[in-house]
């Protein structure tokens, strides 16, 4: 079935690039209109009506394969040349990765019943003082990608807290970020403050942020320190011992 | 009922979306010397905290307007407490 939502003819019209517009196109040529609407909200952002789309979707008896590829990946692909070819920027990238993640809450279920589970959980969060997210939130993304659950605090976080989600969500993983030097102490703070409470070997801990330095990691007692969103990922494999977990690279719009 | 997933079929999936994943992250690293990454496409700023180059109302009315040239650090204008007043 050729393309049919009009919304998602016009934002094809964005991938200019011949070989790769007719490689998106051909995706949704055997596609349901239904995998068309929910690639087309996926692209601006609709994260409502993702949920609401994805649910309909598994109620009409649509696999979740077949969401997975064919409305959300699909969806992410524009997303990504869109991203790419200054289209779009930052902002509007972490708005469809939230729709993303609205249509994968419906699919982790089933995938936990077919026995896929995540690789590992990880809590995430800017530490106490520090209102900066763009990174820790470009890290989400990474890591919920590559296959991680994870648990967003958001941003001003305390020790406290920290150690509550971790308890809370049995959580392997915890990553902290920080953009200032005035609060890149915090980390520190936090670290100790899982040591005063026993916890610290219940959890690996990697930092980020602009002004954190590997030095400044090893000073503080980290785990492990990440530059961006990429090494963010490898680290996290790193230092789970997920290293044979390497998902090939392959270009936007490539398929399966 | 949902059909059961396909392992093989999933895996391929999350290889392609990491893929997309990794690609952009390149993308920031390289606009990010150009463009404030809380800048949106109708130059409106969405961060929470205060910053020199915002203007007009702030969240949740609507997102203030960045005024901030490119051509200079953005990072410089950043405040460290919460929104502008």
């Amino acid at each position: 079935m050729p393309v049919v939502h009009a919304g998602l003819e016009r934002e094809l019209s964005y991938v200019t690039r011949p070989v790769e517009h007719n490689h998106i196109r051909a995706q949704w040529d055997d596609a349901d209109p239904l995998m068309q609407d929910i690639s087309y909200n996926l692209i601006v952002g609709n994260h409502h009506d993702v949920d609401r789309l994805t649910t309909q979707a598994l109620g009409d008896g649509f696999s979740a394969n077949t969401i997975l590829d064919d409305g959300l990946i699909a969806g992410m692909s524009i997303v990504g040349v869109k991203f790419r070819d200054n289209v779009i920027f930052v902002p509007e990238v972490l708005v469809a990765a939230r729709a993303m993640k609205a249509g994968m809450a419906h699919i982790e279920p089933i995938l936990s019943a077919s026995g896929i589970e995540p690789l590992a959980t990880v809590v995430m969060g800017t530490v106490k003082g520090d209102l900066h997210d763009i990174g820790k939130n470009l890290c989400i993304m990474m890591l919920r990608g590559a296959g991680f659950t994870v648990e967003d605090l958001g941003v001003d976080t305390a020790p406290d807290e920290f150690m509550d989600a971790v308890m809370e969500h049995d959580a392997q993983l915890l990553g902290m970020s920080a953009l200032l030097t005035t609060t890149m102490p915090n980390m520190g703070r936090t670290i100790e403050a899982f040591e005063e409470a026993g916890l610290r070997e219940i959890v690996k801990i990697m930092v980020g942020g602009a002004p954190v330095s590997q030095e400044f990691a090893d000073d503080m007692g980290a785990d492990g320190y990440g530059e961006d969103a990429i090494d963010c990922v490898d680290l996290a494999r790193r230092l789970l011992g997920l290293e044979d977990y390497a998902p090939s690279r392959e270009p936007v719009g490539a398929t399966d | 009922m949902s059909q059961p997933v396909d392992r093989e079929r999933y895996r391929a999936s999350m290889a392609r979306l990491y893929g997309i994943f990794k690609e952009m992250s390149e993308t920031v690293s390289e606009v990010s010397r150009r463009r404030c990454p809380y800048k949106n496409v109708q130059d409106r700023c969405t961060a929470a905290f205060g910053c020199r180059n915002q203007r007009g109302e702030g969240p949740p009315v609507s997102l203030p307007l960045c005024v901030g040239s490119d051509d200079l650090d953005y990072r410089s204008a950043w405040m460290m407490d919460g929104p502008s007043p």
